[in-house]
């Protein structure tokens, strides 16, 4: 109660100023006025009595100044006093002033920007109504196993779920856009109706897809993205009722999703036609994605049980094809889905950035110790002159508080930068288009502002308070003290920047020296002079199996034919990072036990000229004839580290397998082994199986040629070849060593920003160890010109100085080794053939960081060997 | 700290505002004026000490103040107490009869062993 009083009024002294000080005056009026009429009542002439009141009342300016302290506003002039008192400081240092802004502006843009970045990405919900209720239905048979849903699981869950007020599929795609200017490929997700029922969209125009939609027997629809509507359409507003044709299928625009709305529960498409299925022959294949919605009050255990079910309920109904027992319909929560992965490169990036943010922060601690102890005679003045230790102290808190919120400031400019930043570096990051500067990231920077200038303020104040208060101004003789203390926080400063800066440059070596294996992988073929060019048949206009195998031939055969064309070929897998297709599998000769999964590989159907193409040797038997059609047994061709895995010391040719669970089809046979090509990425495995185009009806496949011309001229000709064949198709000719680049681009760049913050670490370690020993070295400049007077050798002055410096280092090199040891786990799944406790990266890493003190030391202590006792005594 | 020799004063003269308003609301030439009356003109209240101390105890939110129209038609400030006063001044005065009993016993004390 009194507490409010006392605020209020407070407040109520400093907003009304003015208004108070009218107040008084009148108040002061008042009294006189009172006295003069009592004075007159007893009989005193009215001048007399005026003259008599004023001496009665006294100074009437003195106690209106007391009435004044007593309204206390004394903390808030102070305050402002203080605050002029340490701009007009840090301005006389410019120098000091901008190195702090700078380094600390850097460190806390780039944790805002790496706070803003994790919140969003990481920790934040999805943006959709009951995020919390949505998950992501998966088949999963162990912890690792788990893959997408079938016709027959969507069409079971739809109609024995229990747990889920809204269900849908969608299956995300590729499709040849025409009759809209020139045919391009687009990203459609094909979705149910449940799927944008269960994420609660709402279009901007039109409908969404609607149960009906889905018939097999009802004109085709499609909801299109804001963007693709601007971009073909004429226009959100226009788009509805308007036709686009998908693979060669009209389809009628019946509503426009939202400007901000660029994917789905993960899914980025740009069109989103109505799923249709069709009755099921068998159990698979799993190309569906499942959204769910959990009802109110339902828990994800209890969706568990259900969904546990309902996978016992369908598995007897089609155990001739999916002998999988164990796999069981598991609902996971879709924010988790969706972060998967890229959390991790994410985590160590904030990681990253926080260490740098110490380190800084460190730093500028230190700075400030120094600028505090030059200070001292100034300081001491102030306490003679009567300033408490709480004024003294409250002063250094001011001045670091607007020195570090003025970094802050300058930090939010880094931190939008960073931002942008990483939106280059990982433009595939979940979530980018939601992350910016909000009023969050604001109050973050604001905060790291606050708790940075109390951490930096923390080394001088304590400091000058250990000593009992400044010495006296002129004098010397105090002066030691408050330095062997400062000097104890300074070291200490100095240890924990090299204890910091260590796990940073551990982190960068190992994911340097991984990098660097990962360039040195062999993919397994020669990318120079080869060229792709993705094709997709549209059923509207290649029907049956026939049309497709037509097509494919003539467009091998053409593209073989083109001017310096060396071989050409045709694979629906694409190394380094597209396997195609995954197929399970189950040897005849070692059948799995009932009841287990079977195994599985990447699974690619090409021709025999894309082993010519690409280069890949043929190691046994042979690769695919003409005679491997359609009508004759299947064959496949396995990839060298498959025949090693399944036959280690026997050969591979002539083992027979069931494809894909289908055990009334007839088994293929291996024919031949050839020589392992990466599929799942640089680091990945290299076990493949090759089925010929021939036996297979696919419309997915990627044309390969290998040509001595160059590169345009070789683009150039795949593109008329194939529009010559098809004028509709949407054509996009890649280059294989654009391929490569592209997948080691996004180890290289996390690998490049890391450097670069283990660089400003190491960097600001060496200046803070630099700063330490050079200060060491001015202050005890009489003591080492003494000993020079007195004979040492400056080489030993010089070793003096270094090995002081280097016994800091020392110990801030074995506490980071520590934490090191402790944290690199963390990197493990980022890296390649290198483990995290890589002896020799942590032997490089501690030796660069000490090589770096060595020289840090090296040159304060040749200061000091040069030093003079009678320039010393003369600069005292 | 040590005691502050103001404070002692302070806290008396805030113990007699508090009586002198407890009668009823009073600008600040009258609290003077009726704290004169009362203690039978031994007190001179100093005005550069009460109206220092009406703030204060405005602050703390033991008296309130308003301005009204005083008996001779002048815009005056009153001040009143409140409830956090009112309670103030029971406790005041309690303490203080307690105190100025304590210090008439030692004095009283004195005397007689200086007669004996």
């Amino acid at each position: 109660m009194s507490l409010i009083s006392d605020l209020t009024e407070r407040l109520r002294a400093l907003l009304f100023r003015s208004r108070m000080e009218q107040e008084l005056e009148e108040e002061v009026r008042a009294h006189l006025e009172f006295e003069v009429a009592e004075l007159r009542r007893a009989g005193v002439e009215p001048a007399e009595a005026q003259r008599r009141a004023l001496v009665v009342f006294g100074g009437v300016d003195r106690w209106k100044e007391e009435v004044r302290d007593a309204r206390g506003l004394q903390p808030v002039e102070d305050l402002v006093l203080d605050l002029r008192h340490a701009v007009r400081s840090l301005r006389r240092n410019p120098g000091f002033t901008a190195a702090v802004i700078l380094v600390l502006g850097i460190g806390i843009g780039a944790a805002t920007a790496a706070f803003s970045a994790v919140r969003t990405i990481l920790l934040s919900q999805l943006p959709y109504p009951h995020a919390d209720r949505l998950v992501r239905i998966y088949e999963k048979n162990s912890p690792l196993n788990l893959w997408g849903l079938s016709t027959v699981d969507v069409q079971a869950i739809r109609e024995l779920q229990r747990s889920f007020d809204a269900f849908g599929a969608v299956h995300r795609t590729e499709v040849a856009l025409s009759g809209t200017g020139a045919p391009e490929r687009i990203l459609v997700g094909r979705a149910s109706a449940g799927f944008f029922t269960a994420l609660s969209v709402v279009p901007l125009a039109g409908r969404l897809i609607e149960p009906g939609d889905e018939a097999a027997d009802v004109p085709p629809v499609v909801v299109v993205s804001h963007a693709l509507a601007e971009r073909v359409l004429g226009g959100a507003g226009h788009a509805v009722g308007r036709s686009i044709t998908l693979d060669g299928v009209s389809h009628t625009v019946i509503g426009v999703l939202p400007a901000a709305t660029t994917d789905l529960a993960g899914v980025t498409a740009e069109a989103w036609p109505a799923l249709r299925l069709t009755t099921a022959t068998r159990r698979g294949p799993f190309w569906l994605r499942g959204i769910g919605r959990l009802r109110e009050g339902v828990t994800l255990d209890a969706a568990t049980r259900d969904l546990a079910g309902i996978s016992e309920r369908i598995f007897p109904l089609w155990a001739s094809g999916f002998r999988d027992q164990k796999a069981r319909l598991t609902p996971i929560p879709l924010r988790a889905t969706i972060i998967g992965d890229t959390g991790r490169g994410l985590a160590l990036f904030a990681g990253a950035v926080g260490l740098v943010l110490l380190i800084a922060i460190a730093n500028v601690a230190t700075l400030m110790l120094v600028r505090t102890s030059a200070r001292g005679p100034e300081l001491a003045v102030r306490a003679a002159l009567g300033a408490s230790r709480e004024r003294l102290t409250r002063l250094l808190l001011t001045e670091s508080l607007v020195l570090t919120l003025l970094a802050g400031v300058a930090g939010l400019t880094v931190g939008w930068l960073g931002l942008r930043l990483i939106g280059r570096l990982a433009p595939g990051l979940p979530r980018l288009a939601e992350v910016g500067l909000d009023t969050r990231a604001t109050a973050f920077a604001v905060l790291a502002a606050v708790v940075s200038g109390v951490l930096v303020s923390l080394s001088p104040i304590s400091a000058l308070l250990a000593h009992g208060g400044p010495g006296h101004p002129g004098t010397g003789g105090a002066r030691a003290g408050t330095s062997r203390q400062s000097n104890r926080v300074r070291a200490m400063l100095v240890m924990i920047e090299f204890a910091l800066a260590l796990p940073l440059l551990l982190g960068t070596g190992l994911l340097l020296n991984s990098f660097l294996r990962l360039r040195r992988v062999n993919p397994g073929f020669d990318p120079a002079g080869v060229s792709t060019l993705a094709i997709a048949l549209p059923e509207a206009r290649y029907p049956d199996d026939p049309a497709l195998q037509r097509f494919w031939r003539q467009a091998e055969l053409r593209a073989g034919e083109l001017p310096g064309a060396a071989a050409a070929g045709l694979t629906s897998a694409m190394p380094p990072d597209d396997p195609g297709d995954i197929n399970n599998f189950d040897l005849l000769d070692r059948p799995v036990p009932e009841g287990e999964s079977e195994p599985v590989s990447p699974w690619s159907a090409v021709t025999p000229g894309y082993f010519l193409a690409l280069g890949i040797p043929l190691l046994d038997g042979r690769l695919f004839q003409a005679g491997d059609s359609g009508a004759a047994p299947p064959v496949v061709v396995v990839s060298r580290a498959w025949a090693a895995r399944y036959y280690p010391d026997e050969r591979a040719i002539g083992r027979q397998m069931f494809a894909g669970g289908c055990r009334t089809c007839p088994p293929s046979t291996v024919i031949g082994v050839v020589e392992d090509v990466k599929y799942l990425g640089l680091a990945g495995s290299t076990e493949a199986v090759y089925e010929p185009v021939s036996q297979t009806n696919t419309r997915w496949l990627n044309l390969v040629v290998r040509s001595a011309a160059s590169e345009d001229e070789l683009s150039r000709g795949l593109r008329n070849a194939v529009a010559a064949l098809d004028p509709e198709l949407p054509l996009s000719v890649v280059s294989m060593p654009d391929r490569l680049r592209a997948s080691l681009a996004s180890p290289g760049r996390w690998t490049a920003v890391l450097a670069g913050f283990a660089a400003a670490a190491l960097a600001l370690a060496a200046l803070g160890i630099y700063g330490l020993m050079s200060y060491v070295v001015r202050q005890r400049r009489r003591e080492i010109g003494v000993r020079i007077a007195l004979g040492a050798e400056p080489a030993s002055v010089t070793r003096m100085v270094i090995a002081r410096g280097m016994r800091h280092a020392l110990v801030g090199t074995v506490l980071g080794l520590g934490l090191a040891l402790f944290g690199a786990r963390w990197l493990r799944a980022l890296l390649y053939e290198v483990g995290p406790w890589d002896p020799l990266t942590l032997l490089g890493v501690g030796a660069l960081l000490l090589v770096t003190a060595f020289f840090s030391c090296w040159l304060p202590g040749r200061r000091a060997a040069r030093v003079r006792l009678s320039e010393a005594l003369a600069s005292e | 700290m040590p005691p502050d020799r103001s404070d002692l004063l302070q806290g008396t003269l805030e113990l007699l505002v508090l009586k002198a308003l407890s009668l009823a609301p009073m600008h600040g030439w009258g609290i003077g004026h009726r704290i004169g009356q009362l203690s039978g003109d031994v007190f001179q209240v100093n005005q550069g000490s009460l109206y220092p101390a009406l703030m204060r105890m405005l602050r703390r939110g033991w008296i309130r103040a308003e301005w009204r129209i005083s008996e001779n038609r002048r815009r005056a400030r009153y001040y009143s107490l409140t409830p956090d006063g009112r309670r103030r001044l029971a406790r005041e005065t309690e303490s203080w009869e307690r105190v100025s009993a304590a210090v008439n016993g030692v004095l009283r004390t004195r005397i007689a062993g200086g007669t004996a």
